[in-house]
């Protein structure tokens, strides 16, 4: 047992630090929310850095590289709140190394790691909530592979991506494909979601598609589990930062002559906080350690973090918000998008309320770290 | 970063298991997964079976005779020891005042206590609130004046623990009013069966006398049971408190009543949705709520010792565990007894022995009212646990030491 980062993971998280703080101030993120939510050239940034191939192997031109890695990379992105979606390069990666043939590999995964193809994952529908089984898109064999008919919604940069990784129905059994945005068949709708960043409707009419794997529920599992990993260490980045921003604020702000950080009310509110924080952190850290243990133990596990993260979340970001006052509830100031931040993440893989139905379906007469 | 024991403390893990499956008397364990009344004889004779393999001082370094070993192991230790339903070791002794003995105490002084604490003979008290000392511990006023070579005690000590059964008492003492009230008190050790030393239980809302005041009158003290100096008693306090902190989260304990939580529920059908329908998953709901609480406390109860272990020891977490242990044990001791419903409001006191309840044969009263499972207890424990986020410093002082952390 063991909790510390080797020198190499300390190094890594160094260096996307110092990418957030120089590469991608307050101000560049502010513009590319204006200019719609998504910024290539940010997101070129960090392919530069190596992160779009985290978890591409070594040999498909990646860092090959484990959930810890993710993890530390999302913490230190979500400290800027990043507004490009990492998440899905781990996940696009995680899962074609997984599960693809060879061909679809040495097509996509080379490109993914280099940041030239951004492929998101494309799972979400009207009718099913957070449900991963239920699903109405439909695949149907065509020459040369298959089409799917599909609407998935709040689809990351559903707008901008190269491709996407869609689960849909071949008769009665969920697999999953890949489906290039250019294809013909597909429309896409893009917007602006409320932490800044982008999403669109994606339409499939009839729209060509490459077979990722029969085994569709399996893999969905795991890009979600993966997304959920991800979300969790972003988090644990977004509430850190908000942390310390409302710390400085509790210590410069005076009201009644003094500081406000004097006044006990606001100071134990300031250690709820902390409490939450470090039992979101320890959480993550499960999460990540985790993610490779075989799936029945995977998903229990990934649940509990999501359930826990989801609940630190929410009260770190509603009470930055209260300590702040007036100013917290101002667009202009920082905090309010720490907060926006951590209300997306929460509802992103699976809400509070939905993973605590999970960990509920699931629990076992004991339980603990190793159960 | 690894989340997995080596396998050497698997290994560990599985002696221990299996001494303690060896070791530990069945009815004793039968009490505890029962929550029932454990008498001083149960706990002592536990006690002197750990004292006798030489793991009641667990935590104890080699050279005074503990098996030395590191923060894992020690943890491991404990667990196997909760989930096979041991009582919990009474902590004043041999995780109190014994490494403070160790860290402040001649040699003589070591020699003398320390083989007692260690075996299980001697029932230790703790002698530090006061009526008007509980979070501002520093303010005590039981008085120790030096005469040549002893001490006269007057005072009054209240809140010891099982002081009932207690044999020696260590005391936070003013021996000083100059300076800041720090600076005046020392750490002394009394004999109660002294003359002068009277021991009166405080019934508590649970109607057990699990507490008690301690009175000193004239009580001589000989000067050789002081611990180090004089007036420095206030750095030895906080020596011990540091102990108490990561011992009082309890997460193990939280474990094993997490399991007899689920099985409270299942009798009760509460457990089972398909059976009990909205009822039912409202309520297991909590529980999985409660699970995910316990695995979070786990895995911060495992930072702070990997930590230890690997002597990067910045983790300024260890006040949360105080805070969140305590937390949770009120939380399932509250859910056991809502479980029971009605169930749960008898107060029959021989139900809360071990033995009869929940065996309509058996039974002098003919078994407890609601049939199979140990209810009996469950309302009292629930009054118990009150005490949680009060003792060891209450959870609002320690709110005020997250705090500093946090801002300064």
């Amino acid at each position: 047992m063991d909790f510390d980062f080797s020198d190499d993971q300390v190094q890594l998280g160094d260096a996307v630090r110092k990418w957030v703080d120089k590469g991608y101030t307050f101000e560049r993120r502010r513009a590319t929310e204006k200019a719609g939510g998504f910024d290539r050239a940010a997101w070129n940034e960090l392919a530069e850095l190596g992160l779009c191939g985290l978890y591409v192997p070594e040999d498909d031109g990646g860092l090959g590289m484990g959930p810890v890695e993710g993890m530390v990379v999302m913490e230190e992105l979500g400290r800027g709140i990043v507004l490009e979606p990492l998440a899905q390069s781990l996940i696009a990666g995680g899962v074609l190394a997984g599960y693809a043939d060879a061909a679809t590999k040495a097509a996509w995964l080379p490109k993914i790691a280099s940041g030239e193809a951004l492929v998101v994952l494309a799972y979400q529908e009207r009718a099913a909530r957070y449900k991963l089984d239920v699903c109405e898109a439909k695949a149907t064999q065509a020459p040369g592979g298959y089409v799917l008919n599909a609407t998935k919604s709040v689809v990351p940069v559903g707008d901008h991506a190269d491709a996407f990784i869609v689960p849909a129905k071949i008769n009665s059994q969920l697999a999953l494909f890949l489906v290039e945005r250019q294809s013909a068949g597909v429309t896409t709708r893009g917007y602006g979601t409320q932490d800044g960043s982008r999403a669109a409707e994606v339409n499939l009419k009839n729209a060509p598609a490459t077979l990722i794997t029969q085994d569709g529920l399996t893999a969905l599992e795991h890009a979600v589990d993966i997304g959920i990993a991800a979300a969790c260490a972003e988090a644990v980045g977004v509430m850190d930062k908000t942390m310390a921003i409302t710390a400085e604020y509790l210590n410069t702000r005076k009201q009644f002559g003094v500081v406000i950080s004097s006044f006990q009310a606001l100071r134990h509110r300031a250690a709820d906080m902390k409490m939450q924080l470090e039992l979101a952190r320890s959480m993550s850290y499960y999460a990540s350690l985790k993610l490779n243990a075989p799936a029945p133990e995977r998903r229990a596990a990934l649940a509990r973090a999501k359930y826990q993260l989801g609940t630190s979340m929410r009260l770190v970001g509603q009470q930055a918000v209260q300590l702040h006052g007036g100013i917290g509830v101002t667009e202009e100031y920082i905090v309010s998008h720490y907060f926006k931040k951590l209300t997306q993440l929460e509802m992103t893989f699976g809400d509070t309320l939905h993973h605590l139905g999970e960990v509920s379906s699931r629990m076992q007469d004991t339980a603990g770290v190793f159960a | 970063m690894d989340l997995a024991f080596t396998p050497e403390e698997q290994q560990f893990r599985e002696d221990i298991r299996a001494w303690v499956g060896a070791n530990l008397p069945a009815e004793i364990a039968y009490k505890v997964h029962n929550a029932l009344h454990l008498t001083r004889d149960d706990m002592q004779r536990w006690a002197k079976i750990l004292g006798k393999k030489g793991w009641l001082g667990h935590g104890w370094p080699k050279e005074f005779g503990g098996p030395g070993w590191n923060s894992v192991q020690k943890h491991l230790f404990e667990e196997e020891c909760a989930l096979a339903g041991a009582p919990r070791v009474v902590p004043f002794g041999p995780v109190m005042v014994a490494p403070v003995i160790m860290a402040f105490g001649t040699p003589e002084q070591q020699k003398r206590f320390l083989p007692g604490i260690a075996s299980g003979e001697v029932w230790w008290s703790q002698g530090y609130s006061e009526p008007g000392s509980g979070s501002d511990l520093a303010s005590v006023k039981c008085r120790a004046e030096r005469q040549g070579n002893t001490y006269l005690v007057n005072g009054q000590k209240t809140w010891t623990t099982l002081g009932q059964y207690g044999e020696w008492i260590f005391c936070l003492v003013r021996t000083s009013t100059e300076g800041k009230p720090q600076t005046g008190i020392s750490f002394l050790l009394i004999d109660m069966k002294s003359p002068g030393v009277t021991v009166r239980p405080i019934v508590l809302l649970d109607g057990e006398a699990e507490v008690n005041e301690v009175f000193f009158d004239n009580v001589v003290v000989p000067a050789e049971n002081l611990i180090g100096e004089e007036n420095k008693g206030w750095t030895y306090a906080k020596h011990l408190l540091s102990h108490e902190r990561t011992n009082i989260a309890d997460v193990n304990r939280a474990k094993r009543e997490l399991e007899r939580l689920k099985r409270i529920a299942k009798t009760e059908g509460l457990w089972d949705p398909a059976a009990g329908g909205a009822a039912a998953l409202r309520f297991r709901d909590e529980i999985a709520k409660l699970e995910v609480d316990v695995v979070a406390l786990e895995m911060m109860v495992l930072r702070v010792l990997a930590a230890e272990k690997s002597g990067k020891n910045s983790l300024d977490i260890a006040g949360l565990l105080k805070i969140r242990g305590s937390e949770i044990q009120q939380r399932y001791s509250e859910l056991m007894m809502l479980a029971a419903g009605p169930f749960a409001l008898p107060l029959i006191r021989e139900a809360m022995e071990a033995g009869w309840q929940g065996d309509a044969a058996a039974g002098a009263l003919g078994g407890f009212p609601g049939g199979v499972v140990a209810n009996a207890p469950l309302a009292s424990t629930y009054f118990n646990m009150r005490k949680t986020t009060i003792y060891g410093g209450s959870n609002e002082v320690q709110r005020n030491i997250v705090s500093q952390v946090v801002l300064g």
